[in-house]
């Protein structure tokens, strides 16, 4: 039978009947012997115990196309179509019988059979920022707006939420985000935790893991300074800071304060170091990846999946790019008398195609995949018609998602596109329906609420499991 | 009249649309879940009755006089049904093939495209329900939009009433709107009372008065104040927001503030200091919230310290400061504060990241000598107008004239004029280059004519050593930066030149240097943008927000939380001759710039009238230069002098790439831009989890901390007790002493440890990881 201790709503209620400012305000002073970290702590305990058994996932690796990537030409081919649609690119045949994609893309061919696509996704935000925001929150952003603000009204990242609600053991960090900070003039919002409070920001660093001196310095000890010594120093920080009531009225300092003791268990933590060493990776396995920022990014992801971070951001680019055969992100428009597939065919679909099957193949060899899930998605599709530039403009109303590893199908397409691509057919899917789907995988139901800052219960998702897609 | 052509069978048509989806309409799911609100258009009417009541009142009154009117009627009713918007046909390349102007302001354009495009085929006149116009708009036929109103709405009647009358545009003999009255233009509503009601009047040229309280589009600027399409606005706790009412081509913002109930409130504060607080304590009174106590002594001077020099105050001044007896100690030290020389470091640097001086294009000589440039006239006191028009009519070498390196930095014509009305009158433009944006007063041709203010600054390229053959923005060498007689911009949507025009002005006569021109207009004491922009930035500086917030974005929908004050500092600019100082020693000397930031019951959640100060986290560089001056040693920054202080450095954030030390790390984490955009967007004020790796396990903090040679083995060597040790540490870096519990925890730390040296260091890590250290209160 269960006592009051251990029942699963006996500790929360505790728990969550205190606030954040009365917590801190105890905090350190003994209660029953227990401090009240350790009663928050047993709490998240209970009731992590409860996702991470229904979980089908155990780690997701989301590798965000930022600019928006062209559905037609890669994974929704229409060859019947006329050339104004169908676009110049050859078709070849794919792992996955009828579904061919571009040529360009031939190992990604290969290893369809190990994919679902989702060929329906479609919204109607046709801005970056707030079709960004709606990608990588799965809410759709109150406006649809060029310089789309951010601001703690609009909803956390799926990562932050996920550390909300079924984080990865203390000395992990639950979500990291890496190698950039997306942005298409002002910041794209949907990066952080926003009203869910920084502590549940994503580890975020903007460091090329392809420099050959790639590291975080910052995640092993200082020279000569123990981890007795570091704890020392917290303890006397703590009691210098609670002089000051300063944390009471001042959110950011309250923010920055809860880093503190997530930092000292990750700096206790091997496994966060060793994730880190991507140097000690065999070299073939590197070169596999790609000497590229975002091949080695994906190598680093496969690390730290390994060792139990949850959810891993991967952006493709810091820009909306598309002009540039060098850096950015996915956006041929053609501006500025360039071309679009000549850039796509230099630049995005080479990396693509050499670092997307590595990364698959890899989880695969390794037996990951039964635990993990790899999602290739933009904030949105391009033009089914070529633009006077020949090239493509920004397309919310059908594109394509492509998931691999646990949770789905392999080598599966779900729902349609009309003749030209334009318009879902069947099974349309908003991202509200992918990010039901993540986090139901993740073992969060998602009708699961969370509170923002006028407390107001607000639903995680409010789109619907894609049922057909699971495996 | 119209009911005799309404024939029966589309009554009950009408009628079953309406009971289908009685109590809520067809709402798209994303609306209806984020905003929670009532679908605006829907009818709330539940039985058949009720309903044909309304539809015969509407019908009686909406169209008992002659024709519909196309510049009256239809035009506001495609504005307010959405059509228009940027998202949508208003857009510069239009939706679908049909493009009509921005919020329809071009009516002539939009009749012709409505009524002759493709055939007319958009009116039907013989069979008006077959038009394509209401067939899209009510998506009886697939419409990307959505359906905007439904075939029982008073705006399909009135469509169809004007299409049935010929569809003609009545622009020869319509009245046009000469005032938009919108009542109230500022409320306070406080609880219980939830919601308030906003109306509005149109007065035509012909004299008539009209109702137009449903015919204007709402616009929140707060996604917690709902407003529904009949201007009923509705709010709970402790919410402002303005609402934008726009009418054809003229709007208006009302100011609405939704406040608990106070019964019994009595305003109190502490003595007022000038004029500025008699603004705060006016709008304070109106909202009911009783503003903080004055700062103590301890934390004012760390304050003024650490604002107006960017430095913390040694332990020697701090101590001095705190026991001066005279009652004009505060004043008396901003004078000397506003002599020191961080206090130009300080101030300039704040320049720098706007004026983007970064070395990538502006080489190492060019951010130099453009870097002393402007400490050189903050440390004068250059009147900002004369400062600005330097910057703005400069040519020749970057290297021998710095402040041609502006426009070195800025390589064409449309970068100048972003960025020069976003640094010197708060006004962004970007979003107008590809369209008129709904939300802002600025056109295409607005944008386009000030970029052409700009066409004319030329290059000569006398030699670029750039080390990136890849890289565009990259030079190294000297420049000249000059003015041609000519060259304008071409107008990407008439696709004809661009007369350079400045913002919001009329076409003035061709000048022969437009930039001269525009330096002059820019600082003319009547361009009030100017002046408030600038005093808007100086304020925002020392109390940590703008009146305007965001600094930079001025506009109809953002008209700040005081423009009173505004208006008041920015004529206190103007009369002082733009003197920097002046405004600097008025606002600090305000009891509004004194307040503590410890909050009472009534102003916690206010966090923008200034009712208490508002705590932030010190700069990358005041966090910096505070560790380093603590411990008494500067740390090496990449390719800067020995001894640079972090607010002396030149440029922006190194790349990385290009080689940074641990301390241009630590600066970059804390968010020093690398000066890439003019724009104070671009330095981040977060803090993020990386921050406090930086400061719990960075090789930068420890290596300080630990040097052999540095305050922390004076403090030892000099035998001192333990509690001289404490004070010292505490005065220095924390501006206050130690209290007592403080005393008696550490100090029998430091007297019985066997290892002195590391317990000091590691308490000195405590402090200065102490949010009262890394925070400014």
């Amino acid at each position: 039978m269960n006592t009051s201790w251990n029942h699963p709503w006996g500790l929360s209620r505790i728990a969550h009947g205190l606030s954040r400012r009365a917590a801190l305000k105890v905090g350190g002073m003994g209660l029953f012997g227990f401090t009240i970290p350790k009663l928050l702590r047993a709490a998240e305990q209970v009731s992590r115990s409860t996702p991470s058994s229904r979980a089908k996932v155990r780690s997701i690796i989301f590798l965000f196309q930022w600019g928006g990537p062209s559905s037609i030409d890669m994974f929704d081919r229409k060859p019947d179509a006329p050339e104004g649609i169908r676009g110049p690119l050859r078709s070849i045949s794919s792992s996955l019988p009828g579904v061919p994609v571009c040529e360009g893309l031939e190992r990604t061919a290969k290893i369809l059979k190990e994919c679902t696509l989702i060929r329906t996704l479609h919204h109607t935000m046709s801005n970056h920022n707030s079709a960004g925001y709606y990608a990588l929150t799965g809410h759709a952003p109150p406006s649809d707006d060029q310089r789309l603000r951010d601001s703690m009204d609009l909803y956390p990242a799926y990562g932050s939420v996920i550390d909300r609600l079924a984080p990865a053991n203390a000395e992990l960090p639950t979500f990291v985000a890496y190698p950039h900070v997306i942005s298409d003039g002002s910041i794209t919002p949907g990066q952080h935790a926003s009203f869910l409070g920084k502590a549940h920001d994503p580890l975020l660093f903007r460091q090329d893991p392809n420099l050959p001196d790639f590291g975080l310095p910052e995640l092993s000890l200082p020279a000569g300074v123990s981890m007795e010594r570091l704890q020392n120093r917290r303890e006397m920080q703590k009691r210098i800071d609670q002089q000051t009531h300063l944390m009471d009225h001042a959110a950011g300092a309250r923010g920055l304060d809860a880093y503190y003791d997530r930092a000292l268990s990750m700096l206790q933590s091997p496994k966060l170091r060793k994730a880190f060493d991507i140097g000690s990776e065999p070299l073939a396995v590197r070169e596999a990846y790609g000497r590229t920022t975002y091949g080695q990014s994906c190598l680093l992801a496969r690390r730290l999946a390994e060792v139990g971070s949850k959810f891993i951001s991967v952006y493709f680019a810091d820009t909306i790019g598309g002009i540039s055969t060098e850096s950015g992100g996915w956006d041929t428009h053609g501006f500025n008398n360039t071309r679009m597939f000549p850039i796509v065919q230099k630049f995005h679909l080479p990396i693509t195609d050499q670092t997307l099957p590595t990364l698959i193949t890899d989880l695969k060899d390794r037996g990951m995949l039964d635990t993990t899930l790899v999602v290739w998605v933009g904030e949105f599709g391009r033009t089914p018609k070529i633009n006077g530039n020949a090239s493509r403009d920004h397309w919310p109303h059908c594109y394509t998602a492509l998931l691999a590893g646990a949770g789905v199908k392999r080598g599966f397409v779900y729902g349609a596109s009309d003749k030209q691509g334009a318009y879902p057919e069947e099974n349309a899917v908003r991202p509200d329906d992918l990010a039901a789907t993540l986090y139901h995988l993740m073992g969060i139901p998602p009708q699961t609420e969370i509170r923002d800052l006028a407390d107001r219960p607000l639903p995680i998702s409010h789109g619907n499991v894609i049922e057909g897609i699971l495996a | 009249m119209d009911l005799v052509t309404l024939p029966a069978e589309r009554w009950n048509q009408s009628l079953q649309i309406e009971l289908r989806s009685t109590g809520g309409g067809e709402l798209s799911t994303n609306e209806s879940k984020l905003h929670e609100q009532p679908h605006w258009r829907a009818l709330n009417c539940r039985g058949k009755l009720h309903f044909l009541l309304v539809l015969l009142t509407a019908l009686t009154t909406e169209y008992s006089h002659a024709a519909t009117s196309f510049r009256t009627e239809i035009v506001p009713l495609i504005t307010r049904a959405g059509c228009s918007m940027g998202a949508c046909h208003g857009n510069a390349t239009g939706k679908g093939g049909f493009k009509i102007s921005l919020r329809t302001e071009d009516p002539a354009n939009d009749h012709a495209v409505l009524t002759e495009e493709w055939l007319g085929r958009r009116i039907n006149r013989v069979d008006p329900d077959q038009s394509l116009l209401l067939l899209k708009a009510t998506a009886q036929i697939p419409h990307e939009g959505g359906q905007r109103f439904r075939t029982d709405s008073d705006e399909y009647r009135m469509l169809r009433a004007w299409i049935t009358e010929g569809a003609s545009d009545d622009a020869t003999h319509a009245p046009t709107l000469t005032q938009l009255e919108v009542t109230p233009l500022e409320v306070v509503v406080e609880s219980p009372q939830s919601f308030t009601q906003i109306s509005a009047t149109a007065v035509w040229s012909s004299g008539r008065r009209q109702d137009v309280t449903r015919r204007v589009v709402y616009e929140s600027s707060n996604v917690q104040v709902s407003v529904s399409d009949e201007g009923r606005v509705t709010g709970k706790g402790f919410a402002e927001t303005v609402v934008l009412v726009r009418f054809l081509q003229l709007q208006s913002p009302v100011r609405i503030a939704f406040i608990p109930q106070r019964e019994g409130f009595i305003y109190a504060a502490p003595r007022k200091e000038n004029y500025i607080d008699d603004h705060i304590d006016q709008k304070l009174q109106r909202l009911k919230i009783l503003p903080s106590a004055v700062c103590s002594d301890t934390e004012y001077v760390r304050r003024i310290f650490l604002d107006l020099t960017g430095t913390l105050p040694s332990a020697e001044e701090a101590r001095r400061f705190v026991s001066d007896s005279s009652p004009t100690k505060r004043t008396q030290w901003v004078e000397r504060l506003l002599v020191n020389p961080a206090y130009a470091d300080h101030w300039a640097l704040k320049w720098a990241d706007t004026l983007r001086v970064e070395e990538r294009s502006l080489d190492v000589h060019g951010v130099t000598s453009f870097q002393r440039w402007i400490r050189e006239r903050v440390a004068s006191n250059q009147p900002v107008d004369q400062f600005v028009r330097e910057i703005l009519s400069a040519a020749g070498s970057t290297y021998s004239r710095p402040e041609s390196n502006f426009y070195r930095a800025v390589r064409d014509p449309f970068s100048r004029g972003e960025a020069v009305a976003r640094i010197f009158l708060g006004t962004r433009l970007q979003c107008a280059r590809c369209h008129n944006h709904p939300f802002e007063r600025w056109t295409q041709a607005d944008y386009f004519d000030w970029a052409s203010v700009f066409a004319r600054v030329r290059y000569t390229v006398l030699e670029n050593q750039r080390k990136d053959d890849l890289d565009q923005n990259e030079f190294i060498g000297e420049q000249i930066v000059w003015h041609s007689d000519e060259g304008s911009v071409t107008n990407a949507k008439t696709r004809l030149p661009a007369t350079p025009r400045f913002l919001g002005a009329t076409p003035s006569e061709p000048v022969e240097d437009p930039l001269n021109a525009l330096a002059q207009w820019m600082t003319a004491p009547t361009n009030t943008l100017f002046a408030r922009a600038q005093a808007n930035r100086i304020w925002a500086q020392l109390l940590g927000k703008g009146l305007v917030d965001p600094v930079d974005d001025f506009r109809a929908t953002n008209p700040g939380s005081n423009p009173s004050l505004l208006d008041a500092l920015a004529r206190d600019l103007v009369d002082s001759g733009f003197d920097q100082r002046h405004l600097i020693r008025r606002i600090v000397a305000s009891r509004t710039y004194q307040l503590s930031s410890v909050p009472n019951p009534t102003n916690a959640d206010d966090d923008s009238n200034f009712s208490h100060a508002l705590v932030r986290r010190l700069s990358a560089e005041q966090i910096l230069d505070a560790v380093s001056q603590v411990v008494g040693v500067t740390p090496e920054f990449h390719d800067q002098a020995q001894g640079t202080r972090a607010a002396s450095i030149r440029g922006g954030s190194p790349n990385p790439r290009y080689g940074e030390t641990p301390a241009d790390r630590f600066l970059a984490v804390f968010g020093k831009p690398e000066r890439q955009l003019a724009c104070d967007c671009e330095r981040s004020a977060e803090t993020t989890m990386s921050q406090a790796f930086q400061l719990v396990s960075g090789p930068l903090v420890q290596d300080l901390i630990s040097r052999p040679k540095n305050r922390l083995s004076d403090w030892l060597s000099n035998s001192a007790s333990p509690e001289r040790v404490l004070e010292a540490l505490y005065w220095s870096a924390l501006s206050r002493p130690p209290n007592p519990q403080e005393l008696d925890h550490f100090t029998p730390k430091l007297t019985h440890s066997p290892n002195a040296r590391a317990e000091l260091e590691d308490l000195t890590w405590a402090v200065m990881n102490a949010k009262e250290f890394l925070f400014r209160k």
